[in-house]
């Protein structure tokens, strides 16, 4: 197997990647309807939270103990 | 000492076809879900020498990407062996071996134990096998670069599918049949990278 990379550096920010790939602004506008068509069709994934996540488990955990 | 690479830009050395469109796709959504940024040749303007250009893009890459999975030649009459890879791959080997702390470069096949065949001057070379799928594609980005909460392949791959859908639009917004030109490919950027920590803020980390 090859040596896997480890990527430490902190996650970019949009601003920082907008920056990598300029579009005009009204093309944006277009792209990011199509993202929030994405988006809405995974809602009840995008209301979570990985502490959401988290704390549905363990509410499970005590409700079934 | 050479200025120090971008910690998150990726060259993506891969063959410009038909073909590969799928691979092509996967490659930049699973680089963005990853956090890393991909580099395409055709993405440099300029009238320079393209062998020039290449070189610069090398220079500013923290990694490259080298696919090597297109080694066979059609049955079309004119058709000839794809050697552009295997040159910028030999050029980044160079820059490599004169600068180990400032480049990484990673083989990929799509067929295990091929390499040896057709470079086997690359023997004790490890590869990543992709096995000529998204799928595959996907998920040896995740072994090849791992980091903290990073999505899952079955999520990587809806985001896939979703990019993957939109590329007919852009091309046809764009005036073009390549998928490879530079603005289709900032725009395949743009979506993949626009979608980056979606399901990094809704699923647990694996």
């Amino acid at each position: 197997m090859p040596k896997p990379i480890h990527i430490t550096t902190p996650w970019a920010t949009p601003e920082e990647w907008a920056k990598l790939y300029p579009i005009s602004k009204e093309r944006e506008r277009e792209l990011q309807a199509l993202v929030d068509q994405f988006k809405a069709m995974h809602p009840a994934r995008e209301e979570q939270t990985v502490t959401s996540i988290k704390l549905e488990k363990r509410r499970k955990r005590a409700s079934a103990a | 000492m050479p200025p120090l690479p971008d910690p998150k830009s990726v060259l993506l050395n891969i063959p410009y076809d038909e073909e590969f469109r799928s691979l092509y796709i996967a490659y930049i959504v699973g680089l963005c879900q990853l956090d890393l940024d991909p580099h395409l040749a055709s993405e440099i303007p300029g009238s320079g020498r393209r062998l020039d250009r290449i070189f610069e893009l090398i220079e500013s890459c923290r990694y490259s990407i080298h696919d090597l999975s297109r080694v066979e030649v059609s049955v079309a009459p004119t058709a000839v062996p794809r050697f552009n890879m295997p040159l910028e791959l030999g050029m980044t080997i160079a820059w490599q071996k004169l600068n180990p702390t400032l480049h990484d470069c990673i083989v990929w096949e799509s067929e295990p134990y091929r390499i040896q065949r057709s470079a086997s001057d690359l023997n004790g070379t490890d590869v990543y096998i992709h096995n000529g799928t998204p799928e595959g594609v996907l998920s040896e980005l995740r072994n090849a670069f791992p980091r903290d909460r990073m999505p899952s392949v079955p999520d990587i791959l809806e985001i896939y599918r979703f990019v993957h859908d939109q590329l007919n639009a852009i091309l046809l917004k764009h005036g073009t049949s390549n998928p490879y030109s530079r603005s289709v490919f900032i725009e395949l950027c743009w979506l993949s990278r626009s979608l980056a920590d979606f399901f990094r803020y809704t699923r647990p980390a694996i």
